[in-house]
């Protein structure tokens, strides 16, 4: 029976589809990727998060990852705009989209004050269109190499990221269902008399009862759109939601292009006729071509090796997937005050977090012990993510204690009195500041200097 | 597909009992009453801008035109009299800046007004070279710690043990009259960057002020909320705790104060600081105070509002210990500064941290987008 079951799935997984959504997904994903990087260019982001700081926060296990100079980093955003526009066009597809997803991920590994799931999200789209044909159908790697050319291909070519997706709004909408998001309406009710300006609905934002009416909306679109962008029959209000939802989102919260990042790749879940009609309406756009789609039938299959390869590398990344946003249960506390197993897992926009950390460097010899002007070697932006962040306030710690060692402090005693405040509870210790950070090592246990979240002090 | 419906089902009821017992603070009370008025960001910034910053500048810069004159006249014939009536003008300039730097932004920030009116502690060899040498370019990077008020602090305080030897350096010194010179290019920069931001406010900034009711980085309030905790924290940090020693392993740095050499840092803290709670306030008008009440903002089970208030009648209670010269105050007993400091501190978290993440309004310096 569970041979029935697999071969089954794996048939299903093979069932041949028309290729058209694979290009209409890269031409969207390539040019939304081409105007994000050139947004973050003309904003003067890279010389801002990547070149001014003196000091940067990188990822547990990934401090090899370093910024590359002023050179280095604009040479790797011109390296992302070019794949960009080659992923767009189809040419030397495969390079292209390695080149993508390497140089992308890389920038996002460089310091974890900009991390973003969106970011995270771009990471991951870019890793799946490396393993997908893509590029053979409408580019111009099939007008340079027709041989390439493909009309069908296997379902699963698309399923990934449609699969993907799903787990992305799901887990997004799991994260919601908490007593703050649902039952206190916070932190909307804080973000949303923020937008009182705003014409027309405006006024209505300063009342309760949006707050409610968009902490439960957000909850049952993260939720539900998944599956209602699979079923044929839900799909199209599905997609109108999409759209209202995100730009919504746009509208009142400054989340720069995520939104139709969303917009353009839920295309996906369109059946292939759709795609079909997007292609032919860019050719007669673009070449003036009234010929339709290729009647000829090719179907794409993949090298003797490679299916096992391909089916590995999938069957790991979502295994990953699944797990990665599940292992916050494995911390103790409260997840939102800790931030233990809070990264990579779709928590979007779920808490109002601030905090003020002050950090202390005491001579062990003499007693003496100094405030750190922390703008002395962080930039307003890292220290305010740090300030809230236990992973990266240890990290600047022991870059401190390693910048006193240097002045000639043996074994600096460093510590941090660091004020947070969580959904409007006010502002309390964060981390114990007796303790010593300079000893403390970074591992994935639970961190036991983090103060408990009580209700109230 | 049904079963995954299903499956999707049963693991949402299942997140939603084990997540729902999880509750943070302030949540549970924020429930109280329909506030079902917004609050009013176009009055406050219009009760900001009619009754505390034009005031500010209008009073500022009239001190400004009050201390050009009186070095005209002072170095037209310098004696006793005249040097004194120009240090008294001076420091009634020094004092009516202590309420006027927190408003670094719209026309102020195009002109650089707090950097060029105040960066201290001021550089005494660059004055001297550039006494020295006759020459004096506002726009040179350097000459940012030798000009506005620290300056006039070291010319007419700090170049001689008393009046009689100040006086001497303005007669017959030899540089006497480069000296008079640099004195008179001073004040009349001064003067003409605070008219430069008073004429625009008085203009059409006041409207583009007012209109302005957002509350992203460019907009008025939090522009005017970036500027207050950036304000506070000069105080804190460059008026009294660089000089004390809190930043340097304890070494300290009684030269460092503000106003060393006239020897009114104490007294220009304290101004500082009544200036900071009544901004925060709105005097008597709608301030932050009402925005924080109407937001019904907490703090550890209490009000927000009430929080701050009390921090700053503590601190400047506390504020009110340090005495003039603060520099031989920070020599004797710096541990009384420093405790001074330690309660400057606790009003920091309470703006730069709960205001703003009570009112959503991002503090920043920077800019980047969310998610």
């Amino acid at each position: 029976m569970g041979a029935t079951v697999m071969e089954q799935s794996y048939s299903r997984f093979n069932k041949q589809t028309h290729i058209a959504p694979l290009a209409v997904l890269r031409i969207a994903f390539g040019s939304i990727m081409l105007v994000s990087t050139i947004r973050f260019l003309l904003k003067g982001w890279v010389y801002a998060f990547y070149i001014k700081p003196k000091f940067h926060f990188t990822f547990y296990g990934f401090d090899w990852i370093k910024p590359l100079g002023a050179f280095g980093m604009y040479t790797l955003f011109a390296l992302l705009i070019i794949a960009a526009i080659l992923i767009i066009v189809g040419l030397f597809y495969r390079i292209a989209s390695i080149t993508f997803f390497l140089c992308f991920t890389y920038v996002e590994l460089i310091d974890k004050t900009t991390y973003l799931n969106h970011y995270y999200f771009i990471s991951v789209m870019a890793f799946l269109m490396i393993w997908v044909p893509a590029q053979r159908y409408f580019s111009l790697d099939v007008v340079r190499k027709p041989q390439l050319l493909v009309t069908q291909v296997p379902l699963w070519t698309t399923g990934i990221f449609k699969f993907q997706l799903v787990l992305v709004y799901f887990f997004a909408g799991i994260s919601k269902l908490t007593y703050d998001w649902l039952i206190a309406a916070i932190p909307l009710k804080i973000w949303l008399p923020a937008n009182s300006q705003l014409p027309i609905i405006g006024g209505l934002l300063t009342q309760q009862w949006p707050a409610y009416l968009f902490s439960w909306a957000g909850m049952l679109f993260d939720l539900l759109i998944g599956f209602l962008l699979l079923s044929r029959k839900t799909r199209k209000p599905a997609y109108l939601l999409v759209i209202i939802f995100h730009l919504a989102t746009g509208l009142f919260f400054k989340i720069g292009m995520f939104p139709y990042i969303m917009i353009c790749v839920t295309v996906i879940f369109f059946p292939p006729e759709t795609h079909i009609r997007i292609i032919d309406f860019l050719r007669r756009v673009l070449f003036r071509s009234t010929n339709s789609t290729l009647k000829t039938e090719a179907v794409y299959q993949l090298s003797a090796y490679k299916p096992k390869l391909v089916f590995t590398v999938l069957i790991i990344h979502f295994a990953i997937q699944i797990l990665l946003p599940l292992r916050y249960l494995l911390y103790p506390g409260n997840l939102y005050w800790t931030e233990e197993g809070y990264r990579f897992s779709w928590r979007v926009m779920l808490m109002e977090k601030g905090g003020t950390a002050f950090f202390h460097v005491k001579d062990p010899a003499t007693g003496k012990q100094t405030e750190i002007i922390n703008s002395a070697y962080l930039t307003g932006f890292q220290e305010r993510q740090m300030a809230t962040q236990p992973d990266m306030i240890l990290q600047y710690a022991h870059f401190l204690a390693q910048e006193y060692f240097q002045k000639g402090i043996k074994n600096p005693i460093v510590t941090a009195d660091s004020y947070v405040t969580l959904n409007g509870s006010g502002s309390r210790l964060y981390i114990d500041n007796t303790v010593n950070l300079a000893k403390e090592q970074e591992t994935f246990a639970h961190k036991k200097w983090i103060l408990p979240f009580k209700q109230t002090e | 597909m049904r079963k995954i419906i299903y499956l999707a089902v049963i693991t949402v009821s299942a997140f939603i009992l084990v997540q729902s017992c999880k509750k943070s603070a302030g949540s549970d009370d924020n429930g109280t009453g329909d506030k079902g008025s917004s609050f009013d960001r176009k009055a406050m910034l219009t009760n900001m801008s009619t009754n505390m910053i034009i005031p500010a500048y209008t009073a500022y810069q009239a001190t400004t035109v009050t201390l050009d004159a009186a070095v005209t006249a002072f170095n037209a014939a310098p004696d006793l009299a005249k040097l004194s009536t120009l240090q008294n003008a001076f420091q009634a300039a020094y004092k009516q800046w202590q309420s006027t730097s927190i408003y670094d932004f719209g026309p102020a920030g195009d002109v650089g007004l707090r950097v060029n009116t105040n960066t201290y502690p001021t550089d005494v060899n660059q004055i001297n070279a550039n006494v020295n040498s006759g020459t004096y370019n506002p726009l040179l990077l350097a000459n940012l710690s030798a000009k506005g008020l620290p300056a006039l602090d070291y010319l007419l305080f700090g170049t001689g043990a008393d009046n009689t030897a100040v006086l001497a350096q303005y007669t017959s010194d030899s540089k006497a009259a480069n000296r008079k010179t640099y004195l008179a290019s001073l004040t009349a920069e001064m003067k003409t960057n605070a008219s430069t931001v008073l004429n625009a406010w008085n203009g059409a900034y006041k409207n583009t002020f007012i209109n302005a009711t957002g509350t992203d980085v460019g907009s008025s309030t939090g522009q005017l909320i970036n500027q207050i905790v950036y304000d506070y924290e000069t105080l804190k940090n460059y008026q009294v705790g660089v000089p004390a020693g809190v930043q340097s392993m304890g070494n300290t740095f009684p030269q460092k104060v503000e106003a060393y050499y006239s020897k009114i840092s104490a007294q220009l803290v304290l101004l500082h600081l009544q200036a900071l709670q009544n901004v925060y306030l709105g005097k008597d008008g709608s301030g932050l105070d009402d925005y924080l009440v109407q937001a019904n903002a907490k703090y550890n089970g209490g009000s927000l509002n009430d929080a701050i208030k009390n921090q700053f009648t503590v601190a400047i209670a506390k504020v009110q210990t340090l005495t003039d010269p603060l520099s031989a105050q920070i020599t004797s007993n710096p541990a009384a500064v420093t405790a001074v400091y330690t309660e400057l501190q606790k009003l920091t978290v309470l703006l730069k941290t709960d205001m703003t993440s009570s009112l959503g309004i991002l503090i920043t310096y920077g800019d980047n987008d969310g998610d």
